[in-house]
């Protein structure tokens, strides 16, 4: 059992569960697309720490907290701080925390909520706050895999428990 | 059953941000970009994202699993579920690939017309209406997403098989629209 299947509450002898190793490039592809997303090889700076906070932080926006809880772990595996804390359990940031820190947590938080109010706006901000061009295309990807993520749990959840 | 003539237009992108300068890329993104002598030509949406080669090279063996692979769900209806979750997301550009990539596979302009004129509300034939009500909670608020949802999926003739592939194509659109929507516009296809 991966974390999709543990977090949708499929039961090993269960349809969904079977159904989903029939497609093994789904199951593969999404921990492998988790692992370029959370702990990259090449994270552009953006620390694995800093990377499971906002995970942990977009997945109680959607309304996962079992999704929060497993990031939260890998927070504290990587190594937590009060402010990490503070973005992953959802918390305002303090005042002094810092223009990059503060860019990454609204974006995440704006991207998983409203993507469709998106403008070229959101992007120069983040420019503005000094975050190069992989930097932005690596957040993108870490925002949209987690809400893909919560997505694919959510809907295996509602289908394990119908006939 | 019915195609109505309506057609969307196609349309291009172009990303807010420098998209990566193919004479200037490294080995990796050019890997990723799979750039060789015979095919320089890439297109500015891959130029982008291969900013991050690593994230760039998973994500789109996923996607290409999830809206090609044999078997399971029609196309169609994994287009259907594309084009659900981009018109929530009102990312015009995947909504206008996956519009006409929907109407291609199953001839429903109709259904195309519907969304582009009066949005998700419907009404819907039955099928359709169960499949964008499910895909359209899922992708604007999952944690409302109903059991009876689900049901209606199965009620409709889905299997669970063909519904868990259903959800990743919504699900796959709640990450395509969140790049491509964030990180560029849609523009009007260049004249040749």
């Amino acid at each position: 059992m991966d974390q999709i299947d543990i977090l949708s509450g499929l039961k090993p002898d269960s349809e969904v569960y079977r159904a989903r190793r029939e497609r093994p490039e789904f199951v593969e592809g999404a921990e492998l697309c988790r692992e370029t997303v959370l702990a990259p090889r090449n994270g552009f700076g953006i620390s694995h720490a800093m990377r499971a906070a906002l995970a942990a932080r977009m997945a109680r926006l959607i309304g996962r907290e079992d999704l929060a809880r497993a990031y939260d772990l890998m927070l504290e595996e990587a190594g937590s701080d009060d402010e990490l804390a503070a973005i992953a359990a959802a918390e305002d940031l303090s005042s002094d925390a810092d223009a990059f820190t503060k860019a990454l947590v609204r974006h995440a938080d704006f991207v998983t909520r409203t993507p469709r109010d998106s403008t070229r706006a959101d992007i120069e901000r983040l420019e503005a706050t000094g975050l190069t061009n992989p930097q932005i295309i690596a957040l993108s990807e870490l925002i949209a895999f987690v809400n893909f993520e919560a997505r694919v749990i959510v809907g295996l959840s509602v289908l394990e428990l119908v006939a | 059953m019915s195609g109505s003539g309506f057609k969307v237009k196609a349309l291009s992108w172009a990303p807010y941000i420098e998209p990566v300068d193919v004479a200037t890329a490294t080995e990796e993104q050019l890997a990723a970009m799979q750039v060789t002598p015979s095919n320089t030509k890439v297109s500015p949406y891959v130029r982008t994202l291969a900013h991050d080669p690593e994230s760039y090279v998973a994500r789109t063996k996923l996607f290409n699993a999830i809206m090609y692979a044999k078997g399971g769900l029609d196309r169609a209806e994994r287009e259907l579920g594309a084009l659900t979750a981009s018109a929530v997301n009102r990312c015009v550009y995947c909504a206008s690939v996956h519009a006409r990539r929907y109407v291609e596979l199953s001839g429903r302009s109709d259904v195309v017309e519907e969304i582009y004129m009066r949005g998700l509300d419907g009404p819907f034939e039955p099928k359709v209406q169960a499949i964008v009500d499910f895909c359209r909670t899922l992708s604007e608020t999952p944690s409302r997403v109903t059991r009876e949802q689900a049901q209606a999926l199965r009620d409709h003739g889905l299997s669970k098989a063909e519904i868990i592939d259903l959800i990743h194509s919504a699900a796959i659109f709640g990450w395509a629209n969140r790049l491509m929507h964030t990180l560029g516009h849609s523009t009007p296809v260049e004249a040749k």
